[in-house]
């Protein structure tokens, strides 16, 4: 059956046995791309699990070097003392410690903190997730919009001022590593020109504004998402900018654009309904694997800003070996990913029919 | 009536006169502009026990001055100064060690400090394995100030009071009922294979205090940690609230590239970070005072003794003669780093403390001399090839792989500045650069021909010097199953049978100054003579002090600044009043 046939009056039918409509939904699009994120996110949380115990140094080797280094203790000795103060057991075998994490997971637990005893996994990812989630998530939101925008404009006025300015700054920005930009406005406004304070843009909220639903409180936590966010958008835009031009480009070449531009349709109409929407489409994949991405952060950029957020932990879990911490920031983005590329494959059905149909299936 | 008017007046007045210096002595103004990377909040806790707990979160710099120990060593002069004690020493004949707490002395909660705080921190601590109890017996209370350590019989040494007299000291209105428990065991004759040990283990692990009860002049709560910085309060019940002459402390967070645009700006006055020589001459060029002092370790070349061609003692030598020293502490670490001198296997600033100038003389420096160089690669069987290269009998090249921890900018440089000038002299060694943690795995697991790691220790004994790295990589204080350097530790050294392992165990054992010198000085001759690693540079600590910020830094020069790391000297500026807000 196809989203064609589904278009047939139903009064004309009889209704449908639960067989019938099991079989409809093994065969409709939806479920599919469901049961691949599902397979993918297991398969990537098993990857994970097993790929992070083979890097070198575990949590507990970590600490036995120092204390044999800083205390000069014997293996044995600071082996112990490691074994005091960690909730984990390097000896057991590593496929036992995955049944229990397994175990546990089904149970909604992400375990504690190996390195921070006492700390469940899941309300340190709550407490930061928030963070990230708005910064990064308004900094992509931002950059998208501008971006396409920007793309979409001097794409359809190629050759022009606009086009040769915003082409030429967009090529230079996305080859800048985020990190860079980040140095280069630190130094230049807030170490030589002074225009702000360096401390005061560290951290996510001033920690002497007691948190309330106050203007106060939410000004702070803009003021010091200001600079995570111009960084990523300054980063991001230019990638965003360069593909839209492109799609745009290729959209042009189209037939029904000369049709809508003989038909004397105007500009305006033109480029939002005929251009701008189908130069998007190419782009709303690249848009879901980035608000996947969200959920991870931005490592770097929260670490210079001490920004509250799941990728400076992310960074601090790999340093220091914590395993359950990197498996739930890990499982986290995974499910991000899986979940938007999901988004991204219902709406690209839904905005282009021929996708449901090429794949036989229903939407 | 008008008697009493007056007289009630002249006690208001009295009163007032009274208040005021008082007044003056509450909360000091100005704010300490310090950093420390501690745990972010959701895993920061206020223990002085758990991962996460104070030890992170204060480290060997800060938490002194919030939980005072009862001495603080003064490297320069060999002497402990009083902290939380007011007196300290050995006692029935060397069997014991005790030390009493100072009259007066108070926790931030207003509670007296006495001994069962001490004993009870103790009690936990031997319940976590901590080093001092491979050397105690027991710890008790004499009375209501005064704690008795009782060691195993023989084993009193300074090594052992150095670990009492550092230990801060923890509240027993926190810890008490989880060391009650604690001495519950070992009275019943538990040991840590029991059950109940790693459970009580466990429970302290996972036991994380409210409030921070402090002994030392600041405290804080959660709520004064962010993700920027923390502060640090005063607190008026210590024996230092009286001294301390800033109001807060404030830690900001981060390592190194965090910190460093806060440096610059002046927001952080002063920091212990290690920072990179280019860094170091931006800090100059912005007038910012540096202040060098010994970090207490440094890079080493470490040798794989699986290597054959490395068991003979005459290649080792003829590398270290074909290295420049000064040239590789320039590149190690700029200004930080100086060129090893004695190669004793104790730290250049402490070798003229603990060996004699007998034992010093005698001492071949391994001058940077390529003539030298070449006549023992010639005595370890060695000729050049047509390409100047280094070859044996065979032909063979003297091909290593040199692998060093990329992540340490300063034992990277060193490693690659290693072997660019043994490259250059005829060798044929090849990079390799490795996270840290692999590196460290490669010389544990003895999966590598050359390695850097560090040498020395930052304690003022021969013992911790010469541990690292002859102990610290091999057998057996390794596993078995890591073999680490391979270096056999029992061997024949001039005509004696040498256990190389037992002598460095032994060295620091004893309280007897001469015949320390003596132990000292005869390992000192034999790590000096047979090299089993190359000391090629000391690191130094090179830390801005903002005078903007911070008054009253002693000049340069001063003895407190031979202190390194771990007993850094802000930790006694801070407590004794002599660093201040500038311009106060």
């Amino acid at each position: 059956m196809t989203a064609l046939s589904a278009s047939s009056p139903p009064a004309a039918q009889p209704a449908p046995t639960l067989r019938e409509r099991l079989r409809r939904l093994r065969r409709s699009y939806l479920f599919k791309v469901v049961i691949q994120g599902v397979i993918t996110i297991l398969a990537v949380m098993t990857l994970t699990f097993f790929m992070i115990r083979q890097m070198p140094g575990n949590p507990f080797q970590v600490r036995i070097d120092d204390l044999m280094t800083r205390q000069a203790m014997t293996y044995e000795d600071a082996y112990r003392a490691a074994a005091s103060i960690f909730n984990f057991d390097p000896d057991r075998p590593v496929i036992l410690q995955f049944s229990d994490y397994i175990g546990d997971l089904l149970q909604g637990d992400l375990g504690m903190s190996i390195t921070k005893t006492g700390t469940p996994v899941a309300e340190l990812i709550l407490r930061y997730l928030p963070w990230t989630l708005f910064s990064i998530g308004l900094s992509v939101l931002i950059s998208f919009t501008l971006g396409t925008t920007l793309g979409l404009a001097i794409g359809y006025w190629r050759g022009s001022w606009l086009d040769n300015v915003v082409t030429t700054l967009a090529s230079v920005i996305s080859g800048i590593p985020d990190y860079i930009i980040a140095l280069l406005i630190i130094l230049i406004f807030g170490v030589q020109l002074e225009w702000f304070k360096i401390g005061q843009v560290r951290g996510g909220v001033d920690p002497t504004i007691t948190p309330a639903l106050s203007l106060e409180y939410i000004g702070s936590i803009l003021q010091y998402a200001f600079m995570p966010m111009l960084i990523y958008t300054l980063s991001s835009i230019g990638a965003w900018i360069l593909a839209m031009k492109s799609s745009t480009i290729s959209t042009l070449g189209e037939d029904y654009i000369t049709v809508a531009q003989a038909r004397g349709l105007p500009q305006r109409r033109i480029l939002s309904a005929y251009v701008g929407r189908n130069a998007m489409l190419p782009l709303i994949t690249r848009l879901a694997i980035s608000i996947g991405f969200i959920m991870g952060g931005s490592v770097i950029i929260e670490e210079m800003f001490q920004y509250p957020g799941l990728g400076r932990n992310l960074y601090l879990a790999i340093t220091g070996r914590d395993y359950t911490v990197m498996q739930g920031i890990f499982l986290v983005i995974t499910v991000a990913v899986v979940a938007s590329n999901i988004l991204a494959d219902v709406a690209i059905a839904w905005l282009d029919p021929r996708v449901r149909l090429d794949k036989g299936g229903e939407a | 009536m008008k008697r009493l008017l007056v007289l009630l007046l002249i006690v208001i007045l009295a009163l007032g006169v009274t208040a005021l210096p008082l007044a003056a002595q509450d909360a000091p103004q100005g704010t300490w502009l310090g950093t420390w990377p501690y745990a972010a909040p959701g895993t920061h806790n206020l223990s002085s026990f758990a991962s996460g707990g104070l030890d992170t979160n204060l480290g060997t710099v800060y938490r002194p001055i919030v939980e005072l120990t009862p001495a603080y060593y003064l490297w320069a002069s060999n002497e402990y100064v009083s902290m939380l004690a007011s007196s300290w020493g050995f006692v029935d004949d060397n069997a014991a060690y005790e030390y009493t707490i100072q009259e007066g002395a108070l926790w931030s909660d207003g509670a007296p400090i006495t001994s069962k705080d001490v004993v009870d921190t103790f009690a936990i601590g031997r319940i976590l394995g901590w080093t001092i109890w491979n050397s105690l017996e027991g710890v008790e209370a004499v009375d209501e100030m005064t704690t008795r350590f009782i060691f195993k019989e023989g084993v009193a040494s300074l090594s052992a009071e150095r670990l009492i007299l550092k230990q801060s000291v923890s509240a027993s209105a926190n810890y008490g009922d989880l060391a009650a428990q604690a001495a519950e065991l070992a009275a019943a004759g538990k040991t840590k294979d029991d059950a109940e040990w790693q459970a009580l283990s466990t429970a302290i692990g996972e036991y994380h205090p409210e409030t921070l009860i402090a002994s030392g002049p600041y405290t804080y709560t959660l709520d004064d940690v962010g993700e920027a910085f923390m502060t640090l309060h005063w607190q008026p019940n210590s024996l230092y609230s009286g001294s301390v002459r800033f109001g807060d402390l404030k830690l900001w967070s981060g390592e190194t590239e965090v910190t460093t645009p806060l440096v610059l700006s002046g927001e952080l006055a002063h920091s212990t970070n290690v920072y990179p020589p280019a860094t170091i001459e931006a800090f100059a060029a912005e007038g910012i005072r540096l202040v060098t002092t010994p970090r207490g370790y440094g890079p080493a070349v470490l040798f794989n003794y699986q290597v054959e061609a490395f068991n003979d003692v005459n290649l080792r030598k003829a590398m270290a003669h074909a290295i420049n020293r000064d040239q590789s502490a320039l590149l190690t670490n700029g200004l930080g780093a100086m060129g090893t001198v004695y190669f004793s296997g104790i730290l250049d600033s402490l070798t003229p403390q603990l060996l004699s100038e007998e034992a010093i003389a005698g001492l071949d420096r391994y001058e940077y001399d390529l003539a030298k160089a070449e006549e023992y690669m010639a005595a370890a069987g060695y000729t050049r090839n047509a390409d100047g290269k280094w070859a044996d009998a065979e032909g063979n090249l003297l091909s290593f792989e040199y692998t060093f921890p990329a992540d340490f900018a300063d034992f990277s440089a060193m490693a690659r500045d290693a072997t660019a000038q043994l490259n250059d002299f005829g060798f044929d060694i090849t990079e390799r650069a490795l996270p840290w943690q692999e590196a460290a795995q490669a010389i544990r697991e003895g999966n590598y021909e050359l390695s850097v790691w560090s040498w020395g220790a930052g304690a003022p004994f021969a013992f911790n010097s010469m541990n690292s790295p002859i102990r610290r990589w091999n057998n057996p204080v390794l596993p078995a199953e890591q073999p680490g350097m391979s270096l056999p530790l029992q061997f024949e050294w001039n005509g004696q049978q040498i256990d190389l392992n037992d002598l460095i165990l032994n060295v620091s054992a004893g309280l007897d100054p001469a015949e320390l010198t003596a132990k000292a000085d005869f390992v000192a001759e034999i790590i000096n003579d047979t090299l089993f690693f190359i000391p090629l540079n000391e690191m130094l600590s090179v830390e801005p002090v903002n005078e903007q910020s911070i008054g009253g830094a002693p000049a340069d020069g001063d003895p407190i600044y031979a202190n390194p790391s771990s007993d850094h000297f802000i930790i006694y500026l801070i407590l004794n009043g002599t660093l201040f807000p500038a311009g106060s």
